[in-house]
């Protein structure tokens, strides 16, 4: 067996503890496999023993690193075929804040305050939009076919989870335990051989202090991994073993949303879905859902191929609400909720070994996001289905989880189903924004419109390739000299230097109105809700602070969701405030510095950490 | 000495603090705006009593949680409570919110007890938070206590001692942050408490699992306890409206906000 | 008709708390305003000294259940006292304050005389001929206004809500039997633990509240806390002032979590949504950041300012009459040296 991440030697006695299977994260992708499994094992009755406690049904562990089911996830339109395929008689009055999509519309946003970095190939086809619309936007007329959700539902994945874990539990077939952290696979023989959970009662570094409790050892004969693409133990299997040839994870958005109580006249209707692109940058897309009761979802999606070193999701998530099309829907709203998430967008290329001895992959870090689509938790429910479709068959034939049984049973399912054909479309589709958004347009209406046959070729580059310095980045707009003098000033109160860079490229004051557009930090404590709890250990580390020192770009400062990450004394490392983070996994792929002994990873490292968002409402 | 006591906690679910709050008025009187979305959290003064009452219970004894609230929101709030503290869930399926007459909550409680099958009444420690989160009233506890019979009764308890011979010495929260320190014979005993002096206890999933065993059948066999209107009636609940102009200083030297603050204190 | 009963102890000195003489006013008010008949009932040692702090408050009638007995603040004493009182008065309406020995014992009381209870009423009035009252729901969070049909109707009022009374006059109450068990003897008070001069940093009656909170621990441009040295400038100021403390929910967890913490602070101190809500005139905030929840902490506090460096700081903005935007380190140091020429 191996330590898993963040473990150290205890001198407390580690205690461990057998089960049939054990689970972790609780996103769409489990909540699809325990619902799954649970019908099923109720169906087998006494058929269906557990081989750690005989006589008893198998023991279903599930464990969640947020403090509650649904928080911290997000506001989705899905088309929920793999849903609705388990639920066949969906009622959504039963799931608050669920609708049928009622409308979509595709819009293209003008850059109204003209602040935004356009390319001149961009300038030249805005010209060919009709001038002199107040709204300064530009309706789609039509949303090619594979854009589109109808018909599908707008959800809150949040309470959409919430539904789905209180039937599982309410089955009494599996327990789902919140506010449990795994640090990290256990390894035994060559085979994942169960789950590490984090040390508790440990100081910020990680060291043994008052009501000091080593994180219990979980071994059972299957573990699913559904911890999302940031989470430490599907990473810590990539690590250990590798991806599949020519695959990797380059490729990430985050986005950064928020639930809003929109103001009583406003006309949208339930079921309302509205896609943005254009602004406030090109790279940037927004997303708008309206929910039942004058509620929506919306944010933005800020991706790893946006050249900006000092990309700050929150002011942007700002100005593109600001924008004249959607403040005319949004002005007199009030913030509900607010959280931010990382998204895998590699896709197809970012599929890691889905199983092996001991373990399968499901959901979003098993590479099942549609980057076509832009679809993920409808397929990261159908992969969890068909896991437990094929745990259930194995269960049945009394078979081992082994990488042969799980293949032959999971991964033929998987590759079988329109999930793999969906992906396989995809695969390329987003190719061409390696080399711009233009390119990356074209590339992924090729795709589409051709079913995968044709796209427009990029060649992939890791994050800490692409990231300029912000002198680069602001060369022609911003003289060296004014970007220094902004730099000590910045440096001097402790601040990130994404307000003061956009301030200066023209971006406008935000209009703080303590409702809806409220300051970074109020949003976290408005919307987040962010608190963490005592005795855990810091989980964003900086792996070599040397390496932070010498660094002059710090995008993990100027990204962090939650103002998490600030600059620190000169010379060291930023400091983390383990209390304020969302646990976005952000800066895991937005720092700028290669890890010095792997340059497919970066110089953060994102352990296994409690706290976060207490919203279930995204 | 505490190998004897029964400890039966009382609490309940309350919104997570953090949570925006809104009133609004629904058929049963008033409530909470999407009350059944909110997440929720095992009242925090009556945490404090359950981690109490499970260090007392460490050398001998029982506890037992006795919760009313929706249920399928204590199912939620237990998967968090559960992992804290080794304890046996009773369950009244029955409103949590507020504005809940206490007389009620005190009466479905006392019934509650009443029926706990195994439970020695000379043995009882009735515990709880000195007030809820949401009713914030610091009148349930006294109530089933005085259905109950039980006479020795305490409240905004940080401490308890037990002594030799069975007696126990309990701290109470008396007015300018000082205790009023009393010495109890023995139980049945109400102990209503403030914070405490225990930190909150780690997560653990052994206990959980143990736990688990018997709250999911509490919360199934769980009865339904209707809400009574009762002679209670709300005319209004609303948020504070008042909203403060705030004057911003600025760029303003310390020692001149210092001067500043210096005089108005002084005003 | 209505009968009121005030319902009080006397003070370890004699008279009665300030608290007790606002919970008078309210009574009063509510039996002018209904019409109905006032009565006094006082337990404790020996209460005629607070009977005569009060004689003129314009009572039909005085009870008093009085003796060492009952001089020491016990539940079940206590509540056989009250009980005793309230059956003696025939009142339908119960009022007292909402301190410490009496909303430890008004529910029980509430509960042998078959009626309910309503405590830390923050308003008390009559409308349409009926009593109504407003209280704070979810720690403060949101204030209701209601009335109820059962009687006796027991109600403990907030102090800092209604005026003290003032009226001495002579009165010699008359004393009401209490049947007390053996049984009510069970428990002993050994004492009061009451922090020294020096070391009381809860000072009810204070002026100025001064609220901590946890940016006071955090680490400053430096990338260093500080934390001796914000130990060492608020007792400082404290002492200088005669503030009261209070701290936000945060700094107090931090403390309790094994980090450097402010030595004398403890639970106690919390202010807010799991704190206490204090009263009084003024209330100076420095390194407190949140949002609603927590800003209920200074709710009752009459003139606020807050020193933040954050001028978007929620505690503050549209809650604070003046924020400062300043180094809150820097800024009480200054303030400390004023206060020591002063």
């Amino acid at each position: 067996m191996s330590a898993s991440p963040g473990s150290r030697d205890q001198e407390m006695e580690r205690q461990s503890m057998d089960a049939d299977i054990v689970c972790v994260g609780f996103g769409p992708a489990t909540a699809g496999f325990l619902t799954t499994l649970c019908r099923g094992l109720a169906e087998a009755g006494a058929a269906a023993e557990s081989a750690v406690m005989p006589g008893m049904p198998p023991q279903v562990l599930c464990y969640e690193r947020a403090e509650d089911i649904g928080f911290g996830v997000s506001g989705v339109v899905t088309r929920a075929r793999g849903i609705r395929a388990s639920f066949p008689d969906l009622d959504l009055s039963r799931i608050p804040m669920a609708a049928e999509v009622g409308s979509e519309k595709v819009v293209y946003l003008l850059d109204p305050v003209g602040a935004s970095r356009r390319s001149p190939a961009l300038r030249l086809i805005e010209r060919l939009i009709p001038r002199g619309r107040k709204d300064h936007a530009f309706e789609l007329p039509w949303i090619p076919s594979f854009l589109r959700k109808e018909p599908g539902l707008v959800l809150s994945l949040g309470q959409f989870c919430q539904w789905v874990g209180g039937q599982v539990m309410a089955s009494g077939l599996a327990q789902i335990w919140p506010g449990v952290p795994v640090a990290g696979p256990l390894f035994a023989d060559g085979r994942v051989s169960g789950v590490r959970l984090a040390d508790q009662g440990v100081d910020r570094q990680g060291r043994p202090e008052a009501g000091h409790m080593p994180g219990m050892d979980l071994r059972a004969a299957l573990t699913v991994v559904g911890d999302g693409p940031v989470g430490p133990v599907g990473r810590a299997i990539d690590e250990r073993l590798g991806l599949p040839a020519g695959h990797h994870r380059r490729e990430w958005a985050v986005g950064m949303k928020m639930v809003v109580d929109l103001p009583e006249d406003c006309p949208l209707e339930p079921g309302a879905v509205l896609h943005t692109l254009g602004y406030p940058e090109p790279e940037i897309f927004g997303f708008l859902y309206v929910y039942p009761e004058n509620t929506a979802s919306l944010g933005i999606f800020v991706p790893s191929w946006f050249d900006n070193p000092a990309r700050t999701a929150y002011r942007y998530l700002q100005h593109w609400m600001l924008h004249p099309y959607l403040w005319r829907y949004l002005k007199g709203g009030r913030l509900r909720s607010w959280g931010a998430k990382s998204l895998q967008e590699s896709g197809r290329a970012g599929e890691p070994f889905l199983v092996g001895d001991g373990y399968a992959r499901i959901g979003e870090g098993s590479g099942s996001t549609n980057v076509l689509t832009g679809s993920g938790v409808d397929e990261a429910w159908t992969t969890g289905v068909q896991l437990a479709e094929a745990v259930l068959e194995l269960m049945a034939e009394k078979r081992p989880f082994s990488a042969e049984n799980l293949e032959r049973t999971y991964v033929a399912r998987r590759r079988a189903s329109w999930v793999e054909a969906g992906a396989r479309r995809a695969a390329k589709a987003r190719d061409g924004f390696q080399r711009g958004v233009l390119s990356g347009l074209v590339g992924m209406a090729l795709a589409g419109l051709s079913g995968g046959a044709l796209n427009w070729p990029g060649r992939s580059r890791r994050p800490h390739e692409r990231i300029p310095s912000l002198e680069d980045y602001c060369r022609g707009l911003i003289p060296a000299e004014d970007l220094a003098a902004l730099r000590r000033e910045c440096a001097a109160k402790g601040a990130a230097l994404h307000d003061a860079v956009m301030d200066r490229l023209g971006w406008p004051e935000i209009p703080f109105d303590g409702r809806l557009l409220v300051s970074h930090q109020d949003a976290l404590l408005l919307g987040g809700k962010v608190q963490a709890p005592a005795g855990y250990a810091d989980h964003v580390v900086f792996k070599d602070p040397s390496v932070c020192a010498a660094c002059g770009t710090r995008t993990c400062v100027e990204a962090c969701s939650g103002q998490a990450i600030t600059p620190g004394p000169e010379g060291g490392a930023p400091l983390f405030d383990r209390e304020k983070c969302v646990h976005c996994g952000a800066c895991l792929w937005n720092c700028s510095q290669a890890d010095p002994d792997d340059p497919e990873a970066s110089n953060i490292e994102f352990r296994a950490g409690a706290g976060g968002l207490h919203s279930a409402e995204n | 000495m505490s190998a004897g006591f029964h400890i039966v906690v009382c609490g309940s679910l309350v919104p997570d603090p953090l949570q925006t709050l809104e009133p609004i008025r629904g058929p049963q009187g008033p409530g909470l705006k999407n009350e059944m979305m909110l997440p929720a959290i095992l009242d925090p003064w009556a945490g404090h009593a359950l981690f109490e009452a499970a260090n007392l219970a460490a050398s001998g004894g029982k506890v037992w949680l006795l919760s009313m609230g929706p249920k399928a929101k204590l199912q939620q709030v237990m998967m968090s409570v559960a992992q804290k503290a080794p304890f046996e869930l009773v369950v009244l399926d029955g409103p949590a919110g507020g504005f809940t007459d206490a007389h009620f909550t005190a009466r479905a409680l006392a019934e509650a007890i009443e029926g706990i099958a195994g439970l020695d009444r000379s043995r009882l420690l009735l515990f709880g938070g000195w007030q809820s989160a949401s009713r914030g009233a610091g009148s349930t506890l006294q109530m089933v206590g005085e259905r109950l019979g039980v006479l020795d009764q305490f409240q905004g308890v940080d401490e308890i001692r037990v002594q030799d011979d069975g007696a126990f010495v309990v701290k109470e929260r008396v007015e300018g942050g000082g205790y009023l320190v009393s010495r109890c014979a023995g139980p049945p005993a109400v102990l209503g408490w403030a914070t405490g002096n225990l930190p909150e206890p780690p997560n653990n999933p052994q206990l959980g699992m143990a736990n688990m065993r018997l709250i999911m059948p509490a919360l199934q066999r769980a009865e339904p306890v209707p809400a009574e209107p009762g002679g209670l009636s709300f005319a209004s609940v609303e948020l504070p409206k008042a909203r403060r102009e705030t004057r911003l200083v600025k760029d303003l030297p310390p020692a001149e906000v210092a001067a500043d603050i210096l005089a108005w204190i002084k005003s | 008709m209505e009968k009121v009963l005030f319902l009080a102890h006397n003070e370890e000195g004699g008279g009665l708390s300030r608290a007790c003489l606002e919970a008078l006013s309210a009574a009063r008010d509510l039996a002018q305003g209904l019409g109905a008949e006032l009565a006094v009932g006082l337990f404790g040692g020996e209460v005629s000294g607070a009977a005569e702090a009060i004689g003129g408050c314009g009572a039909a009638c005085f009870l008093a259940a009085a003796g060492p007995v009952f001089a020491s603040s016990r539940y079940a004493s206590d509540a056989a006292a009250c009980e005793a009182l309230c059956r003696a008065s025939g009142a339908g309406l119960v009022v007292a304050a909402a301190d410490s020995r009496l909303s430890r014992v008004l529910p029980g009381v509430a509960q042998r005389l078959g009626g309910r209870i309503d405590t830390h009423l923050t308003g008390l009035w009559v409308k349409d001929g009926s009593p109504a009252a407003a209280r704070w729901f979810y720690r403060q969070r949101m204030v209701a206004e209601f009335t109820r049909s059962e009687r006796p109707w027991l109600m403990s009022v907030e102090s800092g809500c209604f005026e003290a009374f003032d009226g001495p006059g002579a009165v010699e109450p008359e004393p009401v039997a209490v049947d007390l068990s053996e049984a009510c003897k069970r428990t002993e008070v050994l004492g009061l633990e009451t922090p020294s001069a020096d070391e009381q940093t809860i000072r009810p009656d204070a002026e100025l509240l001064f609220v901590a909170g946890a940016g006071w621990t955090k680490k400053q441009a430096d990338g260093r806390t500080h934390v001796k040295e914000a130990e060492g400038l608020i007792l400082d100021f404290l002492n200088r002032t005669k503030a009261s403390l209070g701290s936000s929910k945060s700094l107090v967890d931090i403390s309790g979590e094994g980090h450097e913490v402010i030595s004398y602070l403890t639970h106690l101190h919390q202010v807010g949504q799991t704190g206490a809500t204090p009263r009084h005139p003024k209330g100076l905030a420095a390194c407190c950041h949140g949002e609603e929840p927590h800003v209920v902490g200074w709710r009752f506090i009459g003139e606020r300012r807050a020193i933040n460096l954050d001028a978007g700081c929620g505690w503050a903005q549209g809650k604070a009459d003046v924020l400062y935007v300043a180094d809150a380190f820097e800024v009480l140091a200054r303030l400390n040296e004023l206060l020591a020429r002063a």
